[in-house]
């Protein structure tokens, strides 16, 4: 393991202001659930860490109907899993959560984290996407801020379009639609403590008569460099009745945008096959939701985690 | 049976329970000593090379390095943990895999020890690699290594990269299969995997006053340890104590010199203690796994389901040195049936990956998997239930085995009985959902068995072996001295062991602590009763045989209130004429006493992913008696929960080209958690052996082996596909269910037994 000089930053301020004393070779870490073990194996070897573990303003989560749901990016994925307001009007985000690694790695890692480490499987990665999550950062030179779609926030395999030194502070998911319903399946080896073979979230938003998409959202993880929304497909339900086909061409055309690779968790041929299966099982799952309204948390992750039964 | 004793057949909680449970346990990485270093160990990034040229200079000027070391500072010397001594401890010249040990250092501490290591420089010259079995046992292949005839133990093998070949034969094959109604050819093939035991290799060693080496080692074979040691460094075996430290699970990857000799060495040359702590990725890149194994097998069966004959050829993996005998599981190819004519060849192939080591019935478990799936295969194409079809064939009490000893009376069709009472068998599953079946055989452990148990004043009995604990083995030997003594298991204390203490015994592994270990400890105990009584006898003025001893206390039978408690005798016996009370027991080797199990696997298959859940698992194991229910339980569930991981989801992924480890870690190498598992139900069968302790068998091997086989079966039951690799993941199932071949593997059946007769 890398030898560190270890900050500890207690405002956002004061976070920027040690990432600028000692730019370039500089990392944030949070739960540091990813950092410990890259550092360790020598990926990562930053001269300076900054802890901004402890920064209350980036603690906060809040929903409203009105404003929908805001995470401060230090929001631990337990919190996401367990939180009232985020089971109800964004399930598919819970139970997403749900599926994340161990509890005590949830405990620690955070929302922004799982974010900013950009990998094509992170868990809440395609449920963020599915509910239009919008990320809120902070530059490191004025304290000047953006907001970022969160589609538009990846670049690349572990790359955002964070500046260096930027700090993602905040995440916002819009207000939720009424006759919606959402699902995050995973498919992965092991129930728990896994990394996903494939994840896809879906959102579906009925029209009043029950029977028509209003809107759908797809987010795929690990079949592409980076999570995706499946446009393509939600074009060919959107406005569209829902039915066996055209749920089953939704997820056909899922399958199409899905472009991934051979690596020790599946092989691309396989995740292929699957990412049209998970989708149309996580839409039909969500129309269902849509119609009834609701769907034990538990029922919802049994099925997050144990896609097949 | 059971009714009789007062502590043997009881499910009496371990007699290491709280210590383990509190944190008090004292593993090898809990040795401590003043000045202590830390050793860490720089590993070939190359396949096959030659070492052109080491320079550590610049490691050893790292502040707070204090040596390093390379093959070159070991003595000139070839060592083997099979066979054959083919290895060195440390790589001089040459590299032959990815991970081989080719430097160590020793530190203030482990963060410095690894930066030096960064800084040794090594030029290697890269010469041809071969990483694949198959191709590595055909003639005119690249050649791991060109001296191989020269090894010592190098014996009867096919030359060139195979350095084993184990046979077994019986009758006239060719003619059975030519008068078989039907004959059967499949190929199947098992995965390399990691013995997953939880606690990391760890060693420390240090040189003390008198000269003698110490060595705490996380081991299962103390004295292996030991005598390897003294051959690699070149000293007396006498020179050198291995402690024997609590052990954190071993499954056969602990059985002998692991990495000892590196801070042995380092200690030697700074005169301070050093200590070496693996890393979980060490774990997967030094340390010998199981390899994969190819396995062909041919059966002719008549009209009426008779098997009449079997041929077996089976490639074990070997990677870079014989680390282990894997191929030993050739006689298994019969499989727990009587099969008149045989023949049964397998070959141990080098190749330029980490070397085999063992693994819960090494060679066995892959022998199991491709039998059991290949009876049920048959079974299906004959249009024979499948249990109706092993029935027809088991092997029963007085037929010869393998080696063509008389198997002896045994539990196999009970097990068989239980199982399918408790599965309803036979019977239809709705699709996608399926039952399969195993059955299998081990042999209940033998080899060298010590005991020596002392009565103190206070009358509590010290216990003294030098095997290990592993499983809560302690506690059965605690138990048998107990119920032998007539005392209970609370007034026996095991004692902690070390080679210079305890007399040598054979490792902790292959099933053999309960059965030859324990005939040991009961052996010692009824030595230490026989003078506990005659002490008696003599004060009493009675004959012996009108006495017991029971309930801590020797009596007369016909007056039970006359009567010593083993506090008096023990006290009196320091100044009585044979003086204390001390028994011992020794002994070379068990009888024959087979141990027999079936298993049965209820799955679900998901056809739209190929993802595999088993739903429930049922096994029942003839026992012979066992000594505590409770452990033998544990056993039984740890071996289907190992077994089920190797059948769904472990695998040690390593690259085709280079012979490399590609998924080192527990997040990539998947063993199974708490959620994977089903319900396991345990069904004990008692048919006591002849020769082990209260008529104990073996339990540990067997329960480990079959999941694969009656899982792969379910499978078969559930949807009708016939999967002949390890693991039956959701890639292999789905591709299977959407009418993709199969086999993956080919043996060169014809070729091998060219190279036999030419």
């Amino acid at each position: 393991m890398a030898r560190f000089e270890y900050l500890e930053a207690h405002t956002v301020r004061q976070a920027l202001s040690m990432y600028r004393r000692h730019a370039p070779n500089v990392r944030y870490v949070a739960g540091s659930t990813d950092f410990l073990i890259r550092s360790r194996m020598g990926n990562w070897n930053p001269e300076y860490v900054v802890n901004i573990q402890h920064i209350p303003a980036l603690q906060r989560t809040s929903f409203s109907r009105r404003n929908g749901l805001r995470l401060g990016a230090l929001t631990t994925v337990q919190t996401l899993q367990d939180h009232e307001s985020v089971q109800t009007h964004y399930p598919a985000l819970a139970a997403a959560a749900a599926s994340f690694a161990g509890v005590q790695v949830r405990n620690l890692a955070t929302v922004g984290g799982n974010i900013c480490n950009a990998s094509p499987a992170g868990d809440t990665l395609p449920a963020l996407l599915a509910f239009n999550a919008q990320c809120l950062s902070t530059g490191p030179e004025q304290g000047e801020q953006r907001s970022t779609a969160l589609d538009e926030f990846f670049t690349g395999p572990g790359r955002t379009v964070l500046e260096p030194g930027e700090l993602l502070t905040e995440i916002r998911l819009p207000r939720p639609e009424p006759n919606t319903g959402s699902l995050y399946i995973k498919h992965s080896p092991r129930g728990a403590m896994d990394i996903a073979t494939v994840g896809v979230a879906s959102a579906v938003t009925l029209a009043a008569d029950r029977r028509t998409c209003k809107d759908v959202r797809i987010g795929l993880g690990a079949v592409a460099p980076t999570p995706i929304r499946a446009y393509a497909a939600e074009g060919i339900l959107r406005g569209n009745e829902i039915t066996p086909e055209s749920l089953a061409a939704c997820a056909e055309e899922a399958r199409n945008t899905a472009s991934p690779i051979d690596d020790v968790r599946g092989s691309a041929v396989y995740r292929k096959e699957i990412v049209g299966v998970l989708t149309l099982r996580t839409l039909e799952r969500a129309v269902e939701m849509a119609r009834d309204g609701t769907m034990a948390f538990e029922t919802q992750r049994r099925l997050a985690v144990q896609a097949a039964f | 049976m059971t009714t009789e004793h007062n502590v043997l057949g009881r499910s009496l909680p371990r007699v290491d329970a709280l210590d383990k449970v509190t944190g008090r346990a004292t593993y090898a990485a809990d040795v401590y000593l003043p000045d202590m270093l830390m050793c860490k160990v720089l590993t070939s990034p190359r396949s096959h090379a030659r070492i052109v040229s080491m320079d550590t200079s610049k490691a050893e000027q790292v502040p707070g390095v204090r040596a390093v070391i390379t093959g070159n500072d070991f003595p000139d010397r070839y060592f083997g943990s099979g066979a054959v001594r083919d290895r060195r401890i440390m790589a001089r010249d040459e590299v032959f895999y990815i991970g081989e040990p080719v430097a160590a250092v020793a530190a203030d501490d482990e963060v410095t020890a690894q930066e030096a290591l960064e800084l040794v420089e090594v030029e290697y010259e890269d010469l041809e690699t071969i990483v694949d079995p198959l191709e590595a046992i055909r003639e005119g292949s690249t050649l791991v290594h060109p001296d191989m005839p020269n090894f010592e133990g190098y014996g009867f093998a096919m030359g060139g990269n195979n350095c084993t070949l184990l046979d077994a034969d019986r009758g006239d094959v060719d003619q059975a299969f030519r008068d078989a109604n039907q004959v059967f050819e499949e190929t199947y093939h098992s995965q390399a995997i990691n013995q997953g035991f939880l606690e990391p290799m760890a060693c420390a060693a240090n040189v003390e006053a008198n000269g003698r080496l110490t060595v705490w080692a996380s081991t299962q074979g103390p004295y292996q340890v030991r005598a390897q040691l003294a051959s690699v460094l070149d000293i007396p075996l006498s020179s050198i104590k291995v402690n024997a430290m609590e052990l954190g699970g071993g499954f056969g990857a602990k059985l002998r010199l692991a990495f000892e000799a590196f801070p042995a060495l380092l200690a030697m040359k700074t005169g301070r203690p050093v200590k070496l702590i693996n890393t979980r990725e060490e774990v997967f890149t030094l340390n010998g796994p199981r390899l994969a194994t190819t396995i062909h097998l041919k059966t002719g069966v008549t009209s009426d389901g008779q098997i009449t004959a079997r041929e077996a050829h089976s490639v074990f993996d070997v990677g870079a040195y014989l680390g282990a005998g894997p191929n030993a599981g050739v006689g298994h190819a019969l499989g727990a049936y009587d099969i008149p004519n045989f023949r049964l060849r397998s070959y141990g192939v080098y190749t330029n990956k980490i070397y085999v080591g063992s693994y819960r019935a090494s060679g066995v478990a892959d022998m199991h998997f491709a039998v059991e799936s290949h009876m049920d295969s048959i079974a299906h194409q004959i249009g024979l239930d499948p249990l109706e079809f092993r029935l027809k064939n088991v092997v029963k009490e007085g037929d010869a085995n393998v080696s063509g000893a008389s198997v002896p009376a045994n539990g196999l069709l009970e097990t068989i009985e239980a199982v399918k009472e408790k599965m309803s068998l036979p019977r239809k599953s709705e699709e996608g959902r399926g039952i399969g079946i195993s059955l299998g055989e081990w042999r209940s452990g033998s080899g060298p068995s010590t005991a020596s148990i002392s009565v103190n004043e206070d009358g509590t009995v010290s216990l003294l072996t030098g095997s290990v604990d592993i499983s809560g083995s302690d506690t059965s030997l605690a138990q048998i001295a107990a119920e032998t003594l007539g005392v209970e298991l609370d007034q026996v204390i095991v004692a902690k062991r070390d080679t210079d203490m305890a007399p040598f015994t054979g490792p902790s592994g292959g099933s053999r602590i309960v059965y030859s270990q324990g005939k040991a400890v009961q052996m010692a105990a009824e030595d230490a009763r026989d003078r506990l009584v005659g002490l008696a006898a003599e004060r009493f003025g009675v004959p012996s045989e009108a006495l017991s001893c029971e309930g801590g206390r020797v009596y007369v039978q016909d007056n039970p209130p006359q009567s010593l408690t083993l506090s008096q005798l023990a006290a009196a016996s320091l100044t009585s004429r044979s003086g204390p009370i001390i028994g011992m027991a020794a002994l070379s080797s068990m009888p024959y006493a087979p141990v027999f199990n079936t298993q049965a696997a209820e799955v679900i298959v998901d056809k739209a992913t190929g993802q595999v859940r088993v739903t429930r698992f049922v096994q029942a194991q003839d026992v012979g008696v066992a000594i505590n229910p409770m452990g033998v339980e544990g056993q039984l569930e740890g071996g289907a929960v190992q077994g089920i991981g190797r059948a769904l989801s472990e695998e040690m992924q390593i690259d085709p080209e280079t012979g490399r480890v590609r998924n080192p870690s527990l997040s990539t190498y998947l063993m199974p958690l708490a959620i994977d598992m089903p319900a396991i139900e345990n069904i004990l069968v008692g048919v006591p052996s002849a020769d082990g302790p209260f008529g104990a068998r073996a339990v540990a091997e067997p329960p480990g082996f079959g999941p694969p086989a009656a899982i792969a079966n379910a499978i078969y039951d559930a949807v009708g596909i016939r999967i002949k690799e390890l693991p039956l993941s959701a890639d292999r199932v789905l591709a299977a269910l959407q009418g993709q071949d199969g086999d993956e593997y080919h043996i060169d059946v014809e070729a091998l037994k060219k190279a036999e007769t030419g």
